[in-house]
Parts: structure tokens; C-alpha cells; sequence
């Protein structure tokens, strides 16, 4: 007979509300149950509405990363309407789409997870002194850079968008305002002291030189031919304190695509299908398996959430969202869990990249498994190509000033129908599934990244991602969560658009277990 | 100035816009006019233990609260439990109840906070209410003449999202111990005396009655495209977003975000009227004589602008 304590912990430096119960027995988690904890019923105030006001209030389903949540219900708008979109809004979409995943990126990356390396219970690893002046809450020099730096990137998204956040510059067939050379010159300008910036604080060398780091050996070189660089530093400290042996999870990892392909995207005949730049896909850890991404096979299961439980799995498009909450019985959460193909699956930048062919992370990975520490340098380093694609991007805006930026739907075209966007978030793969009935909307149900990574268990009990990744951890001090906060942090976790977590307790109960 | 800033029911928008604000940036106010947050939700190191033994240090009267600031709507459902927005098992509507009874100044960082915002739209799954008003009507998760230890109704600093200069310089006047003049629904009046419509560079096409009738050209979008920066109070013109531009000048309409009834059950994108004229006209204009002054300025459009070669 042992003893099985149950603490409830919460998490804040994770957009929302997120507590996190665990099942302790013998020091370490044996059950987890990933509690979204505030719930504003987003999809239904959206029911009823006019079809393109969803553009404007997705974008305020999230304040970081609105410009996907809007992108991603515009993308759905053109696919059931058919709309044409020239290849300059595309452009123009992804250039700010880009910037708020930089911008993202580096907030998230240095004013939410490296403040970590500054906790108290570190105090004696030898970094301490280091991570405090880079990396401690507005004094260390990372952390005031990042700041001003992440500031002046979001000024991209007001020049071609009006404002950051919640701007509604898409529409479906275009974005509303007209780029012309002035704005590509003044966000260049913007861009350039920013890749400087980069390349000497954070890689330690140009971004050119970065790019053909490609395997686990040449990275092991940079690091130590770079010490200064935050992208060592942050190595070493990770694994002093073993960040690169904790945190794998789902055996499975899912990405959207990212950035729409101008050229290729609507003219794909096959409208089931969105095309991007960087593909979507699917990659199996445990097969060592990369396989193509199919939408049919998502379907949500609300078996552990506070709505009322329909069965099995649904596929959004046919999605359910009514709350019914019950505190009594053993439904522990507002998010819904997501399943692919029946599988429990990962996203995020890591997957992302690894799915789009990044030879480094793929070498990483091969040779030390899925951790916090991977997943949170494939979030910093994507920053590198990231910047890299926005000065493309403008080069690609510059060549096509004078083309039209929005084409214009007549408004028999604007039929109902059913649709669905699909889109990689600065937090992984999102999509949106909209129907539409006399014009309004009668349906929608949105998939964030977060609601696949903070996932419940699913109707066959599966638990979800973060769920899977702490289970066997021993419990360091649950007032002070720190390693189960390194885990959720590496997902940049967002739950305001999914549901926020963690710090401790309410209830110690105690359950008699009988051991075999 | 200690500052406690909580989460009700948000999209951290508010947090994301502060973020971004300039004149004064946020480590200014922390550096330069003393600004301490006891507790922030995307920025605070601490572990959550620490907000709570804040919050029952503040509730003990052991420590002094000099600002709440609350980003995102109150959540009152189900049964106004405030069960769908919870803090380790007690409704968050209750904590800021406890709070906002210990604060010198309660400042509602957004139009969420402040009316109820955007989840009070609709059916308003979640019964979202704002701090002291419920949309327009007086009266919130306060009451109507309920007033914080300095003698102040709550200061609403609406937005959705709240301008981040507006949220940074209010910071920093309350630090300095300003006056602040509130207006008629407890804006300060120094933010909230201005329309959208002030400074927007499609003012030359409004003048002249060039009115666009799809998206993305260059004409103004009060008469068909649901604009509503002649009616809406902001510093959006005044003072630019990101440093850079505002949504009207780039051609988003203005949905009226500091309004209280924001959104309203209307589509957003067009412009309802009366005749050829919009309903809603220009804050303080009477009908008949805008009627007159807009079939003249028609007929007074030079080419350039009635051909739209000029740029917004």
C-alpha cells in the first residue's frame, strides 16, 4: 500500500490560466491533468454574426499571435467563396505574420523562459551571476534588448497593417492597404539593425554562417567557437541543470505549413488542400517516419472537458462546444483534446522545422531525443530564418509594387458553404473550420497549437502531450514548480486561446493503492 | 507605485500592448517613475505562491496596493459563481472584489475590463460583465457609486486593445500623484476628448464626400464601410500605433473599440443609414444641415481626390 498525494500546481509567464494537477506516489508524477481554467466561449459569441466580422473578432481570441488567428479565418472565407488572392496580398500577409512570430519568438524565448535560469533554486549552479545579467526580469541586457527590439519588429505589422495587436487588415481577397516602396524601405530599415542585433548577440556569427550549421557535430563546434553567443550560453546552462533529458512527449509531431505560397495557393485545384512554403506534415518520433498531413484525420474528443460529451471523436467541422461544467464529477478542464488519426500529437516550432526539412534539428534529434532544451533553441534559432524570409518577403513585396492588392468579390460569390484555414502560429499548427448559412455564421470551431500541446486525456484515456511529458518526473518543491515550468514554457504555452497554469496544491487526498 | 495587474477573462492584448508602447516605454515607467508590479501575469518571475501571498498580504492590509489593474471582461457564469474563471478554486470576480476594496485606484487596462468587451458580445456564453459598467449601463462587478480608497470611480482606459501609451502614461501620472479628470463614463478626459477621426489621413475625402464602397482603396469609410472614427473617442490619430500608423490610415475601418457597447450586434463592415446618410452621424451634427454641407462638398471635389490619386 502506498501513498498517492494529489497537488495542484499553477503556472504564470504562460499566456492565461493554466493549473496543473498531479498524481504523486513515491516522489514522482504517476498522473497528470492539464486544467484549463478560464473559459469565455469564444466560437458561440461569433454564431449568428456576419461572415467577415469573424475576421475581426478572431484576431481577438488571442492578443499574441492575432494576425494568425485572423489569417487562418480568412484563408477559410476564400476557400468556401472561391476567392481569388494576387500574389502581393500574400506577400504582404506573410511578411506580418512573420514579424509577429519573430516578435514572439524572442518575447517568448527571453521574457518568458530564460527568466527561469534567474530562479532562486539555482543560486548555486555557476551560472547564476551570468543568467541574472542577461536574463533577469528588466535588468539583464538580453531581456531590455529583447524589449526594445521586439517593439520595433511589431512596427512592420503597423506600417502595412495599421496597428499591433488586433488590426484587421485582411480580408478574404486581399489586405486593405496598398504597399508602395516607402513601406518596404522603412521596414527594411527597421529589419536591418534587428539581423545585426541577432547575428552578434544571439548567434555569435552572420546568419549566413548560422544556416550551414547542419548537424549535431557542426552545432557542438559553434557552441564552443562561440561561448559569448546567448544561443551557447543558453546550451550550457540548459544541460547543467538537464533541460535536454526532460520534456519528450507525444510520439507524434504536426505541423500546418507555414506561410502561404503566393504563387501556388489558390490555384492548387484541389481546394481541400492550402499549400505553403514551408510544408505541412506529420513526423513520427518512435517510426522515425515523416508522413503526409491529412486535415480529415483531426477530430476532438470531449470526454475530460467541462462540455457536454458527445461520444467519441468529432472532426471540427462537425465540432460541439456547449458548456456544461461540473465541478463534482472527473472532467477537469475547458480545453478540448485533439487528435490526429486517434494519436496524440505535438506542435510547435521544433515540429515545424523538422517537418519542413531543417537539417540541424533533424541531426538533434536523431541524436538526443525530443527535450526543453531542443524545443526551446528550435524557438530561438527559427528567429535566424525567420529574418531571412521577411527580407525575401519585402524583396518579393518590391517586385510586384503597383499590383493589385485586393481583388474584389462580387457579392453573389459570397455563397454558404463550409470551409476550413490552416496555418503555422509562432505556437504551432492552427486551424479554423467555419460554415456558413444565409450569409451568417452558423458553425465554427478553432484548433490552437496550445489545445494539441495542453491537450486532457481523450475518450480511450489517453493523456495529452504535456500530460505524457511529466509523467515519471520527480516533484521538485511544488510551491516552486520549476522543471514542470521549463516543460510548459518550452511550448510557449497560450492559453487564453485555449483556455493558463501552474504553482500548487488545494487538496491533499490520500487514495489507497494496492501494488501487484 | 506598487501594481498589481491581474487577468480576468483576457487575450492578454492589453499585456501584448503595453508591451509595445513608446513614450514612455514600459521600462520606463519601471525605471524612471517607480513603477512596481507586485505582480504580473506575462512578466513576473515569481511562481504563482507568490501572487497569492500577495493578494492575502494586500487583503491583511499588510501591504499597500496603490494600483489593480485588471485586463479582460469579468466572468460571472455559470449562476454568477464566476466558476468559469478561476484562480486554485475561487472565482477570480471574487479576488478582484477583495482587491479592489484595498486599492488606492482601480484602472480597467481595456475595454474588456472596463464594459465587458468583446465577451459580452452576442449571447455572452460566459455572463461577462465589466468592472463598473455592464456595456453601457452603470453598474458592473461594482456598483455604480462604488469609489476606491482615494475617492475614484474605476479609471476605464478602454481599447480593445488599450492604446499602450495611453495605459503607460496613466501609469506614470498616477505615480507622479497628477489629478486625473475623468469624463462622463470615467475615461480621462486627456486620452478620451479626441475621435479617431482627428489626424486620419482619409480626413481630405471625407471632406469632399468620396466615399469608398468595397475594401482597400483609398477614400474615406464612414458613409458605407462601417467606420466609426467620426463618433468614436481615441488617440489613435493623435497618437500613432507601434510609432507608426493607425488602422483607419491604413484602411481598417474604425469599429469603435473604446466605445461601451463594443462590438455591437451590428455588422462591422457596413455602414447602416438613413437614406443616402449614416445613422449615426458625426458626434454633436445636425441632419439636415450635414445633408446640405455634403451635396456641396461633393460638387466641390477637386479631380485629384474624386479620382482618389491621393494617398492616405
Amino acid at each position: 500500500m502506498s501513498e498517492r498525494k494529489t497537488v495542484d500546481i499553477d503556472l504564470n509567464r504562460v499566456e492565461g490560466d493554466l493549473e496543473f494537477q498531479l498524481d504523486i506516489e513515491e516522489g514522482v508524477i504517476v498522473d497528470a491533468r492539464c486544467k484549463g481554467i478560464m473559459y469565455r466561449g469564444f466560437e458561440q459569441l461569433m454564431l449568428g454574426r456576419d461572415a467577415e466580422d469573424c475576421v475581426v473578432l478572431t484576431s481577438r481570441v488571442c492578443g499574441i499571435c492575432g494576425t494568425a488567428h485572423m489569417y487562418t479565418s480568412v484563408l477559410a472565407l476564400e476557400q468556401i467563396w472561391h476567392a481569388e488572392v494576387p500574389a502581393l496580398a500574400t506577400y504582404v500577409r506573410n511578411l506580418c505574420l512573420a514579424a509577429e512570430n519573430a516578435q514572439s519568438d524572442l518575447r517568448h524565448s527571453f521574457l518568458m523562459f530564460t527568466p527561469d535560469f534567474c530562479n532562486e533554486s539555482y543560486a548555486d549552479q555557476s551560472f547564476f551571476e551570468q543568467a541574472n545579467a542577461l536574463f533577469a526580469p528588466f535588468k539583464g541586457s538580453i531581456y531590455r534588448q529583447v524589449l526594445q527590439y521586439s517593439r520595433r519588429l511589431l512596427e512592420i505589422v503597423a506600417i502595412f497593417g495599421g496597428q499591433w495587436p488586433h488590426s484587421t487588415y485582411m480580408v478574404p481577397g486581399g489586405v486593405v492597404s496598398e504597399p508602395d516602396h516607402r513601406k518596404v524601405i522603412d521596414s527594411e530599415s527597421i529589419l536591418f539593425p534587428i539581423r545585426s542585433w541577432f547575428e552578434k548577440t544571439i548567434l555569435g556569427g552572420s546568419i549566413d554562417e548560422w544556416l550551414s550549421v547542419k548537424d549535431s557535430a557542426s552545432f557542438a563546434s559553434w557552441v564552443a567557437d562561440h561561448p559569448d553567443s546567448v544561443v551557447s550560453q543558453f546550451t550550457q546552462m540548459s544541460r547543467q541543470v538537464g533541460l535536454d533529458k526532460i520534456g519528450a512527449g507525444a510520439e507524434l509531431m504536426l505541423s500546418f505549413g507555414a506561410y502561404c505560397d503566393s504563387e501556388n495557393w489558390l490555384n492548387a485545384g484541389d481546394r481541400s488542400v492550402q499549400s505553403h512554403w514551408v510544408k505541412s506534415g506529420v513526423y513520427d518520433l518512435a517510426a522515425k517516419e515523416h508522413l503526409e498531413f491529412d486535415q480529415s484525420l483531426i477530430e476532438e474528443h470531449v470526454r475530460y472537458s467541462w462540455f457536454k460529451d458527445y461520444g467519441d471523436g468529432l472532426h471540427p467541422s462537425k465540432g460541439q462546444t456547449v458548456p456544461d461544467y461540473d465541478k463534482d464529477s472527473d472532467r477537469y478542464t475547458w480545453a478540448k483534446a485533439p487528435r490526429y488519426n486517434n494519436r496524440v500529437a505535438q506542435t510547435g516550432p521544433l515540429a515545424e522545422q523538422v517537418i519542413g526539412g531543417n537539417a540541424l534539428l533533424q541531426s538533434l534529434l536523431d541524436d538526443f531525443g525530443d527535450s526543453v532544451w531542443l524545443r526551446q533553441l528550435a524557438r530561438i534559432i527559427r528567429v535566424a530564418s525567420t529574418l531571412q524570409q521577411m527580407f525575401s518577403m519585402l524583396d518579393g513585396i518590391a517586385a510586384r509594387i503597383g499590383q493589385p492588392h485586393i481583388l474584389h468579390l462580387p457579392p453573389e460569390q459570397k455563397v454558404d458553404g463550409s470551409g476550413f484555414g490552416l496555418i503555422q502560429a509562432a505556437r504551432g499548427a492552427l486551424g479554423h473550420w467555419i460554415t456558413i448559412d444565409k450569409g451568417k455564421i452558423e458553425s465554427f470551431q478553432i484548433i490552437t497549437p496550445t489545445a494539441w500541446n495542453a491537450s486532457p486525456k481523450d475518450s480511450s484515456g489517453d493523456p495529452g502531450h504535456w500530460e505524457k511529458s511529466v509523467l515519471g518526473l520527480p516533484v521538485d518543491d511544488p510551491d516552486n514548480p520549476l522543471q514542470i515550468g521549463h516543460i510548459v514554457r518550452s511550448h510557449d504555452a497560450c492559453l487564453v486561446c485555449t483556455v493558463h497554469m501552474v504553482d500548487k496544491r488545494l487538496k491533499t487526498k490520500r487514495v489507497q493503492t494496492f501494488g501487484l | 507605485m506598487n501594481v498589481l495587474w491581474l487577468q480576468t477573462g483576457a487575450c492578454s492584448g492589453d499585456t501584448m500592448s503595453i508591451l509595445c508602447a513608446d513614450s514612455p516605454s514600459l521600462e520606463e515607467i519601471v525605471d524612471f517613475y517607480g513603477v512596481h508590479f507586485l505582480w504580473q501575469p506575462s512578466l513576473s518571475m515569481e511562481p504563482v505562491s507568490h501572487l497569492l501571498s500577495t493578494i492575502e498580504a494586500i487583503c491583511a492590509g499588510e501591504m499597500t496596493l496603490d494600483v489593480l489593474a485588471i485586463e479582460g471582461s469579468i466572468i460571472t457564469a455559470p449562476n454568477n459563481t464566476g466558476m468559469f474563471d478561476t484562480l486554485r478554486g475561487e472565482a477570480k470576480m471574487n479576488i478582484v472584489q477583495r482587491l479592489a476594496e484595498h486599492a488606492k485606484f482601480v484602472v480597467a487596462m481595456g475595454t474588456c475590463a472596463a464594459f465587458g468587451g468583446v465577451h459580452a458580445s452576442g449571447s455572452n456564453p460566459a455572463d461577462c460583465i465589466g468592472l463598473q459598467y455592464d456595456k453601457q449601463n452603470p453598474g458592473g462587478l461594482l456598483p455604480h457609486d462604488w469609489r476606491s480608497s482615494s475617492g475614484f470611480p474605476v479609471v476605464n482606459l478602454a481599447g480593445c486593445p488599450c492604446h499602450p501609451n495611453v495605459m503607460t502614461k496613466v501609469l506614470a501620472q498616477l505615480a507622479r500623484g497628477t489629478a486625473i479628470e475623468l469624463d462622463e463614463i470615467n475615461r480621462p478626459k486627456d486620452f478620451f476628448s479626441t475621435l479617431v477621426h482627428q489626424g486620419c489621413t482619409r480626413n481630405e475625402y471625407h471632406e469632399y464626400d468620396v466615399e469608398d464602397t468595397v475594401p482597400g482603396d483609398r477614400g474615406c469609410m464612414y458613409f458605407n464601410l462601417g467606420c466609426k472614427g467620426p463618433n468614436t473617442e481615441a488617440v489613435c490619430n493623435q497618437e500613432l500605433w507601434n510609432g507608426r500608423n493607425s488602422k483607419t490610415r491604413a484602411g481598417v475601418p474604425c469599429f469603435g473599440c473604446t466605445s461601451p457597447d463594443f462590438p455591437t450586434s451590428k455588422p462591422m463592415f457596413t455602414t447602416e443609414k438613413l437614406g443616402n446618410i449614416p445613422m449615426e452621424l458625426p458626434s454633436g451634427v445636425e441632419r439636415a444641415k450635414y445633408m446640405a454641407y455634403k451635396s456641396l462638398a461633393k460638387r466641390a471635389a477637386p479631380v485629384r481626390v474624386s479620382t482618389r490619386q491621393m494617398k492616405p
